[in-house]
């Protein structure tokens, strides 16, 4: 039986005692309560920010999108139609 | 409200709302609004960020206008916004998903391995309690396969394999538990609309009354055809009641009275006057969601279909496990059939593929009420419309009146009125409508209706008996004569035309002619059905031969059955279901819903009575038939992408096995190309099935 046996089992019996009390403190459920406020926060601004890139990602897409249209109606703008078949019709008649 | 522009683009605006914190109903406060100025398309509205995003194609100084003009207290009181919105709901889940997935990423990154491996071993006993649970049932199902993989791993003192296959199982248990809140939801609220108006019965006469100012005790007078608003009981009358809508019991049941009648369901036939029991706003929703809940009507069979598969896979897997162990006697090659687990792959990807097209397809006004009808719309060859107010607009109007026997025409208008009023049927409503244009009251008469048939009314004014409805109500059932002599007036009516017949004591007294004109894209809309691979499509009507092979020639309906009666479209459908066939029926009236209910997926045009839209499984609330395009379409797409999924899994994990017995890949990394994959799918399940220009063709 040495020293730090007994020492072992003075710190055991101690948190068994006032350790526990200690732990379900009406301080230390405050203290709970702070960590689990700023865990909380932590998961909305995690979620907040998904929420901005998502946003961002939409307007780059929008965006996109818009680019391409424009392009395509430039195309289509580029295109002289052919109207050879109306000028002879109307030559016809 | 002061806002910033966050984005710019021609027909899309970013905008921020400078009000700080913005709760969920002021975000759905700020959404309808929006949606409710001219020109706004779309509007998605983040309370995160108090950013929203509005897709309009008017001018862009309206919506800026309309922004600048907002705010919350003055919106809310526009109440714009329905009873249930599924804001709060999606909030939830994607919280239990983003919490399961942050707590998986932190532990892993800082947790000390002791305390992971702790915490692996508390929550694997979940797991294999359920798995021991189904064995003693003597059922060899999915939880057997999740608890034997979980159970060896951490035997094997594989925490981290063991927390993988955990993590995915409980992904898989949120998103199966959000599938099946969001339809019951979007169901209950679709199926919680409100009737406004109720036959109020005060001192022997009955006043049509807002349902929100009956009191419990007073006696309502419920018809065919119309939804029961509140409980009560019923003192007087007997009537058919169905209730499927709180049951799923599609059998009409008999209330007599003393018989109890539950708000929400409705009375097929008969007449009945009910006590009330509640007033309206006491939890009907609540006790609707309740209600689809406890009857199992939503399960897609294509989702029944991959868990009974995965059921039936799992014997496979073990057998598999067995015989590699004991022709490699090698536990790695063993771990590597084991960890390919099917089952969370096919209850994980097919249920979203499910839900997204649910959801997709409510951007299309179309409410589904299950998955199964998605199916039973994509594989249908024959499809079903009743005439009225489907094919043709459902505001039909009074063309002529060609009275007989020497009556006035604006008497018999009124007399019409008087009755017609009684009966939720376009139809009716057409001769309510003109007899009011015209300001021909007839609230003098109210009278005892005797009874309401699918066809016809029948009442008693000023000691006559006098009947209203179709030429087989009027002649055949009834026996009511021309008078003499005017036979040739009779024969001359235009045939172009629907026509109502009432008849005095026996003799016609008035013929009204309903004009009931065709939708604009009625046309346009069979053919597409037609390409769409619909290869019968059937026209039913009461109306007389000639009107309805005119309209069927201008349609382009392949059969049409003209004079039929509610039990002969029902017939019908039974026996093309007996060919073998799966049909589609569309309708919107109450003479419609025994063949609602008998066909594959019945659809109501939601204009049209409530009990259409109760007995219906899919609900259109857009005006427009090619709504019906939309949705063939996208739920073949949804059964393309199901049957894809499948395809994919079994083949993927089949070839991770194949490598994992032949010593190529080593069991984590099998686990990893496996969880990766079924993230993938299920990722890709959760994508639009139609693209917009697609859906801007039809």
């Amino acid at each position: 039986m040495d020293m730090k046996k007994i020492g072992l089992f003075a710190a055991g019996v101690l948190f068994g005692t006032a350790g526990l009390k200690v732990l379900g403190s009406k301080d230390a459920k405050k203290v709970y309560a702070q960590t689990t406020a700023a865990a909380l926060r932590a998961k909305d601004s995690v979620m907040t920010t998904v929420t901005a890139v998502r946003e961002g990602a939409d307007d780059i897409y929008a965006e996109a999108q818009a680019i391409n249209d424009q392009r395509a109606q430039a195309e289509a703008e580029s295109v002289i139609e052919d109207t050879s078949g109306e000028a002879e019709e109307s030559k016809a008649e | 409200m002061k806002c910033t522009i966050q984005h710019d683009l021609p027909g899309r605006l970013r905008v921020h709302l400078c009000c700080g914190r913005m709760t969920l109903s002021q975000a759905d406060v700020l959404e309808y609004y929006l949606l409710a100025v001219e020109g706004v398309e779309s509007v998605k509205v983040y309370d995160r960020t108090q950013d929203a995003v509005v897709v309009y194609n008017g001018v862009r100084g309206r919506v800026l206008r309309a922004l600048a003009a907002f705010s919350f207290a003055k919106a809310e009181r526009m109440e714009l916004v329905p009873e249930h919105t599924s804001r709060a709901l999606n909030r939830e889940f994607e919280d239990k998903l983003a919490v399961t997935v942050m707590c998986r990423c932190l532990s892993r990154l800082f947790l000390p391995l002791p305390i992971t491996s702790a915490l692996a071993v508390l929550r694997s006993a979940k797991y294999i309690r359920e798995g021991l649970l189904a064995l003693r049932h003597r059922k060899l199902s999915v939880a057997v396969l999740d608890g034997t993989a979980v159970a060896v791993s951490i035997l094997r003192g594989d925490y981290n394999t063991a927390g993988s296959v955990m993590f995915m199982l409980r992904l898989g248990e949120i998103l199966e538990e959000w599938t099946h809140k969001k339809s019951v939801a979007d169901l209950a609220s679709a199926m919680s609309l409100k009737v406004d108006k109720v036959w109020l019965r005060a001192e022997g006469t009955e006043v049509l009354t807002d349902v929100r100012s009956v009191r419990p005790g007073d006696h309502i007078v419920i018809r065919t055809g119309g939804m029961i608003p509140l409980d009560g009981k019923v003192v007087e009358g007997e009537a058919m009641v169905n209730q499927s809508s709180l049951t799923g019991e599609s059998m009409p049941v008999a209330k007599r009275p003393g018989s109890p009648v539950y708000a929400g369901t409705v009375a097929e036939e008969g007449e009945c006057v009910i006590s009330v029991e509640k007033a309206s706003g006491s939890g009907r929703y609540d006790r609707v969601v309740q209600m689809i809940e406890e009857s199992e009507k939503l399960k897609s069979t294509a989702e029944d279909k991959a868990a009974r598969m995965a059921d039936r896979l799992v014997p496979y897997t073990l057998g598999g496990t067995a015989l590699t162990y004991l022709v490699t006697r090698n536990v790695t090659k063993m771990l590597a059939v084991l960890m390919v687990d099917f089952s969370c792959a096919l209850k994980l990807a097919i249920p979203i593929a499910v839900l997204s097209a649910m959801r997709e397809s409510a951007g299309y006004h179309i409410s589904v009420k299950g998955g199964r009808f998605l199916e039973a719309m994509a594989k249908a060859d024959t499809i079903v419309f009743d005439k009225t107010g489907t094919l043709t607009y459902a505001t039909p109007t009074v063309a002529a009146i060609v009275p007989f026997g020497g009556q006035q025409e604006a008497e018999m208008l009124r007399l019409a009125a008087c009755l017609e009023e009684h009966y939720p049927h376009s139809m009716a409503n057409a001769v309510v409508e003109e007899a009011k244009r015209r300001g021909l009251s007839h609230e003098e008469y109210h009278s005892q209706v005797q009874y309401v048939v699918a066809h016809g009314i029948s009442s008693m004014v000023e000691e006559k008996k006098v009947i209203i409805g179709s030429a087989h109500f009027v002649f055949e059932d009834e026996g009511c004569r021309v008078p003499e002599g005017e036979q040739e007036k009779f024969d001359a009516i235009p045939a172009a035309y629907s026509h109502l017949y009432l008849c005095i004591d026996g003799v016609l007294a008035a013929v009204l002619c309903i004009h009931d004109p065709l939708r604009r894209e009625a046309r346009e809309a069979v053919k597409a059905l037609h390409d769409s691979g619909f290869s019968n499509v059937v026209m039913m009507t009461g109306d007389n031969r000639r009107t309805a092979e005119s309209v069927s020639r201008e349609v382009g309906v392949d059969a049409f059955y003209a004079e039929v009666l509610p039990e002969d479209k029902a017939a019908f459908i039974r026996a093309e279901k007996a060919k073998g066939h799966t049909v589609i029926m569309v309708g919107d009236g109450v003479n419609d819903s025994p063949a609602l209910s008998e066909a594959d997926a019945g659809i109501a045009i939601s204009t049209g009575a409530a009990i259409a839209r109760e007995i219906a499984d899919i609900t259109i609330a857009s005006e427009n038939l090619f709504e019906l395009v939309i949705l063939r379409r996208l739920s073949q797409a949804l059964m393309g992408r199901i049957h894809g999924s499948y395809r994919f899994i079994v083949g993927f994990n089949l070839s991770l096995i194949a490598l994992g017995v032949a010593g190529i890949l080593p069991p984590t990394t099998s686990a990893l190309l496996h969880n990766g994959s079924t993230l993938g799918i299920s990722l890709k399940n959760m994508t639009d099935l139609l693209d917009e220009d697609t859906a801007a063709q039809t």
